[in-house]
């Protein structure tokens, strides 16, 4: 009899348990979620609600209006022009970052040639230099090269990533050594061979790759306001920091709808290929 | 043949490497010995002059003291509440990975976004302070020069608290259940069993969150320049604004490049500590 009630008991307080635990983990979420819900519906609000009020008393679209409206004498709206630049150079940057990642990674991997060793070395020696000491040489190099105030000049420092290369290195030598001797038989160059056969079976590291590259040079700041000196050509991160600091200081409304519309693409990103995400975080953990 | 293709293959890196990573790291070097001020053509040696006047720059110290300040807050609260989390979603199956994605979401928001939405939400007549006026509180989150830096570092938890939960979490599951069995089978209270069995074979995401934390503490920028611009009193004055500062402002690029120099030693030798006192081997 003891026993029975024993283990029923056992069994009631290991469902408290869990209980809690599932209570713990949704209030911690709500808090993590909660600034994501005041800034979409502070979008929406009129001014004078943004501060104190959580829900507006009616939901207004003047943010966005005004927000899309600036600069729209001269060349278009400049917030849908930013979005237009963001695009180009994060896809840009995304592109090449797997393409050179994944045909280097090949190489480093699966190909014999005179300094493959140093090679290999020194793209984990290159991570493990902070990326402020390349931020002013690599400006006087874009001086230099006038590519102050183009596209080039924001996205050719990210074309390249160690980590990327990394990646692909690992990745590519676990691939079974039969699929590239087949294709060469088959007469397939090196580089048909990693279009072929290596990308196609690492779509997982491809997504990773990809979105993380996507997304750091889409929240990229610091190199945007450096190198940009024109409103026209700034991504948006780099148009919505000035804009916040600057004209739109006292406009709390269109500072809200510029932070959704930033924050939105990658939102979107995310749902899709949240897999990905918490996948190159938890195998990983050398992105910084 | 292939000898040839691996070169071919490897080439569009290495010259990318030498372009924009080789020869920038080398001119920062030459020119972190030059005082130099961008526009004139005249670039005159001077030395160690430069990291000289780095080290006698209050304002650098300033940018330390508050480094260090803000890693005090963000590091132990970002491993106890990241481990926290981790610990919490171990023990769930059912919705465990919609949980994980939640509380991954901080972790994509843009640095310039999530800047705007904490400096309104904690501004002086935000919402939080409306809130917390109902309790007679109000707190001057980035207006007091004592607590700026302390509610900068709260939001930055924010932003990577899934993230670094999630490498908790990888690291939770690669310990063996059966050690917990056997202690549990030996008598061993759940207190006992994290303590001696999960605290030290989770060394390897201690030292990785660590480092991680460490590094960024030591690069913030957007936020503080977001949301206080270094203010009050320089009390959120950071390495990277200030380097910025010199740099594109004051245009001193020698004085800047040196300046990064030593921070890069500064945040080296930190991760060299960390590596020598907390990593073990654990296998």
């Amino acid at each position: 009899m003891t026993v029975i009630r024993d283990k029923k008991s056992k069994k009631q307080s290991r469902a408290i348990k869990l209980g809690i635990v599932y209570i713990l983990l949704g209030l911690g979420l709500i808090v993590m979620v909660f600034p994501y819900v005041w800034m979409i519906l502070a979008s929406f609000k009129i001014p004078s609600e943004i501060y104190d009020r959580f829900f507006p008393s009616r939901f207004t679209l003047e943010n966005y209006e005004m927000m899309f409206s600036a600069g729209q004498s001269g060349s278009g709206s400049l917030f849908i022009r930013s979005v237009f630049n963001s695009l180009i150079v994060s896809s840009i940057a995304t592109f090449s970052v797997v393409f050179i990642g994944s045909i280097t990674g090949y190489a480093l991997a699966r190909l014999r040639f005179f300094g493959r060793d140093f090679l290999n070395y020194f793209v984990l020696f290159q991570m493990l230099f902070p990326a402020i000491l390349f931020l002013i040489p690599r400006f006087l190099l874009m001086l230099e090269l006038g590519w102050i105030n183009t596209y080039q000049g924001m996205f050719s420092p990210f074309m390249v990533s160690a980590w990327a290369i990394f990646l692909y290195t690992q990745f590519y030598k676990t691939i079974p050594q039969e699929l590239i001797d087949a294709a060469r038989i088959d007469g397939c160059s090196e580089l048909r061979i990693v279009f072929s056969v290596m990308l196609p079976l690492s779509k997982s590291v491809t997504a990773i790759v990809a979105i993380f590259t996507f997304m750091s040079t889409w929240d990229e700041f610091l190199w945007y306001i450096i190198i940009t000196k024109e409103y026209d050509l700034m991504p948006l991160s780099a148009l919505l920091g000035l804009f916040t600091k600057g004209e739109y200081n006292s406009y709390p409304g269109i500072q809200t709808a510029g932070a959704v519309l930033l924050t939105v693409p990658i939102l979107i990103l995310f749902f899709f290929f949240r897999k990905s995400f918490s996948k190159g975080i938890a195998m990983s953990g050398i992105k910084g | 043949m292939s000898k040839f293709a691996g070169f071919g293959l490897v080439a569009a890196y290495i010259i990318h490497s030498i372009i924009f990573w080789l020869y920038p790291f080398l001119w920062g070097l030459v020119i972190a010995f030059k005082r130099w001020n961008i526009i004139s053509p005249e670039k005159e040696f001077i030395g160690l002059s430069n990291f000289i006047g780095v080290l006698y720059d209050p304002l650098f110290w300033i940018s330390f003291k508050n480094s260090l300040y803000f890693m005090a807050v963000y590091v132990p609260l970002s491993i106890v509440s990241a481990l926290g989390v981790a610990l919490l979603l171990s023990r769930i199956k059912f919705l465990q990975s919609f949980f994980a994605v939640g509380y991954l979401m901080s972790y994509i928001s843009a640095g310039v976004a999530y800047s705007i939405v904490f400096s309104l939400l904690f501004s002086g007549d935000g919402l939080i302070n409306t809130w917390l006026s109902k309790i007679n509180i109000t707190i001057p989150w980035f207006s007091d020069p004592n607590i700026a830096m302390a509610s900068i570092a709260l939001i930055v938890v924010w932003k990577y608290l899934g993230y670094y939960s999630l490498i908790f979490l990888a690291g939770l599951q690669a310990i063996p259940k059966s050690l917990y069995e056997s202690a549990s089978i030996d008598g061993a209270s759940e207190w006992v069993q994290f303590f001696r069995i999960t605290v030290p074979l989770l060394n390897p995401s201690f030292t990785i969150v660590l480092i991680f934390a460490v590094m960024l503490s030591f690069n913030i920028f957007t936020e503080p320049y977001m949301i206080t611009g270094g203010g009050p009193l320089d009390s959120t004055q950071t390495f990277v604004m200030q380097i910025y500062h010199q740099t594109f402002t004051a245009l001193h690029a020698g004085y800047g490049s040196s300046f990064a120099i030593i921070v890069a030693v500064i945040s080296f030798a930190f991760v060299f500590v960390i590596r020598k006192t907390v990593e073990r081997d654990v296998t």
